[in-house]
């Protein structure tokens, strides 16, 4: 209880902070938007091609751009543990009776919820660019929980990591650019079935992520597809158990 | 010839009207608290035995430490740069894990209780912890409920003690657009605001102006007037050891080499030191020739130069006085001034570190952030 307790308080103060550090969230929010538009109209013409499951680009590319704005996005977690550590909080806080789970996971739930509100601008904007939403706003909301989930358990343990192992916030902005390497090698522009490169289509196999987009993606233009959804949730699972008890560990191990 | 024995200013808590009024509700606040802060006179509030901390690279920060601090004690932590000061209260207060020894504070083992200790205690960190995005009252509300208080208890306590710390005008700023001074001041409120049987102050003024260092001084002892608050500080200030404290450990590579009230240190020094000016035209050689030829005096227990000052500490300063000028006039050197003084903490200091306390303050800021910093 009163660790909930901790999470919550500590989600709270991360909430607090975005709307002081406008450009945090502005450079969060507008890029997204705006490669989701350049991309969209850039690419427009993808939707023509013969079995492309929509002939609205933006519809295809929306889930892409959920992912776009929480997996590169929740590494803000990281840069503010980072920040925490050069200006000395994270001792201020380890002197209370705060546990190193609820400090990561307050951090981490603050910024999902950040995050969460952004990928909705971007669906909201895929509906106004004509888009529609198969699965309806139950689905769009398991989208955003889905994109937010992968965000996690990759790009979030890997920045809260970072920070532990760094205290340095320019060394976790400095591995932004990965975020993106994780995004663009799975079907984010182009459906497989139109990569003709094997090796390509082999290494998009093997990306976590693809997985959880197959599954977003579905929600998005065709509806409720149990076993992608399922398949998604087993690899955030997977992930999960990798990679949040190494993160707990590497804290716990950081000042006791 | 002059004597030192002016007794230290009387400290003035609170530094304005409001602020003492707002630290006399504070006290009345933390009474109706119950007795968990009430002072138990004779019981140990910290014990440390056989305390070693061996960091990763093999330095041995902290060798067989040995100390007790009383329930309602202050206790000063004093040492050369490196000398493990910010490693010791690290670990007292639950940020570095000991390697071997036992440390309990408020009758906790640090290490297995850790949690519970943290619940007893205070840490204003050297570093001056503060989230640069909140503001003081955010910071303290927050830092009240993490140690379970209720919103609006904490919210509360928290005017109280901005009040004390003469902080309002401030209260409402973010603590990113303040000076380091006022985000001292926030971090040792901070530390404040769940009134903690132990307090934990790591060069607690450090950075602060004369007035608002007296003022915290005053408040300090307050506080443990009257509530009985533990305190355990390091320090660079020897007038801050001398007047917060009530006893002293001090430590040199990792080990506490003396320990005791300021008084009982001074006078394992002397009863007096008597100290002779040579002047500034004086050569480093007339310096030398000088103490060779006073410290061979009988009455001379131990003599030390700091620039062109000899000190001769001596149970039998107006003795030697005329002796001392009279051997120095033999050996062809003329004098600027003689004084006899009580020796201070500073002379102490020396005394049991070979070192100058001035030589060492300017990188001992640096040096402790480091060795946080290995904690890490």
């Amino acid at each position: 209880m009163t660790a909930t307790r901790h999470v919550v308080l500590l989600a709270g103060r991360a909430l607090v902070q975005f709307p002081r550090n406008p450009i945090l969230l502005g450079f969060s929010v507008m890029p997204v938007l705006m490669m989701y538009l350049v991309f969209g109209a850039l690419f427009a013409g993808v939707a023509d091609l013969p079995g492309f499951p929509t002939d609205n680009y933006f519809e295809f590319l929306a889930p892409t751009a959920v992912l776009l704005a929480t997996v590169p996005g929740i590494g803000n977690a990281g840069v503010a543990v980072a920040a925490d550590f050069q200006t000395g909080y994270f001792h201020k806080l380890l002197t209370t009776p705060v546990s190193v789970g609820a400090l990561m996971y307050g951090r981490l739930i603050g910024d999902c919820l950040r995050l969460a509100a952004q990928s909705a601008l971007v669906l909201l904007l895929a509906i106004a660019l004509g888009g529609h939403i198969e699965s309806g706003v139950p689905g769009a909301l398991l989208m955003i929980v889905l994109g937010t989930l992968l965000g996690i358990v990759t790009f979030g343990v890997l920045s809260a990591n970072l920070a532990i192992r760094t205290k340095d916030a320019a060394a976790v902005q400095a591995i932004q650019p990965m975020a993106f390497l994780l995004i663009f090698l799975t079907s984010a522009y182009q459906t497989t079935d139109h990569i003709d490169s094997p090796v390509l289509r082999a290494i998009i196999n093997l990306n976590p992520a693809e997985y959880v987009l197959r599954a977003m993606r579905d929600l998005m233009l065709t509806g409720y597809d149990w076993g992608a959804i399922a398949t998604a949730l087993l690899v955030i699972a997977g992930l999960a158990a990798i990679g949040l008890p190494l993160t707990v560990r590497n804290y716990r191990n950081a000042y006791r | 010839m002059t004597i030192s024995a002016s007794p230290p200013a009387a400290l003035e808590p609170a530094g304005t009207d409001t602020g003492a009024i707002a630290l006399a509700e504070l006290i009345r606040d933390a009474r109706a608290v119950g007795p968990r802060l009430s002072r138990r006179n004779g019981e140990d509030a910290i014990s440390v035995a056989g305390l070693c901390k061996k960091y990763p690279d093999g330095t041995q920060a902290v060798q067989g430490m040995s100390f007790r601090v009383a329930a309602g004690e202050s206790f000063g932590i004093l040492g050369p740069n490196g000398a493990g000061k910010s490693t010791t209260i690290g670990m007292l207060g639950t940020l570095v894990r000991p390697t071997s020894g036992d440390l309990e504070v408020a009758g906790f083992d640090v290490v297995e209780d850790a949690k519970e200790v943290r619940r007893r205690i205070g840490f204003a960190t050297q570093q001056a912890g503060t989230d640069d995005f909140a503001t003081a009252t955010e910071s303290l509300i927050l830092q009240g409920r993490l140690q379970g208080m209720a919103k609006r208890e904490a919210a509360a306590r928290a005017r109280l003690l901005l009040r004390i710390m003469d902080l309002e005008d401030v209260a409402e700023r973010r603590l990113g657009a303040l000076s380091g001074g006022i985000k001292r001041r926030v971090d040792l409120a901070a530390s404040l605001v769940h009134l903690p049987p132990i307090l934990f102050l790591d060069e607690p003024t450090e950075g602060l102006d004369p007035r608002v260092r007296a003022s915290v001084w005053g408040t300090l002892t307050e506080l443990r007037r009257e509530l009985g608050i533990t305190i355990v500080l390091t320090t660079h200030f020897m007038e801050e050891a001398d007047r917060l404290c009530e006893r002293i450990g001090l430590i040199n590579r990792g080990s506490l080499v003396a320990e005791g009230t300021p008084e009982a240190l001074k006078t394992t020094v002397g009863d007096q030191a008597l100290v002779i000016d040579l002047g500034t035209e004086s050569s480093p050689e007339d310096v030398a020739r000088a103490r060779q030829a006073v410290s061979a005096h009988e009455s001379a227990r131990r003599t030390l130069v700091t620039d062109r000052q000899i000190s001769i500490f001596t149970d039998a300063s107006a003795a030697l006085a005329p002796q001392a000028l009279r051997l120095l006039e033999l050996a062809g050197l003329t004098t600027r001034s003689v004084s006899i003084t009580k020796p201070t903490l500073e002379d102490v200091y020396l005394h049991y570190t070979g070192r100058a306390f001035d030589d060492e303050r300017a990188m001992d800021l640096k040096r402790a952030d480091d060795e946080l910093e290995r904690a890490a």
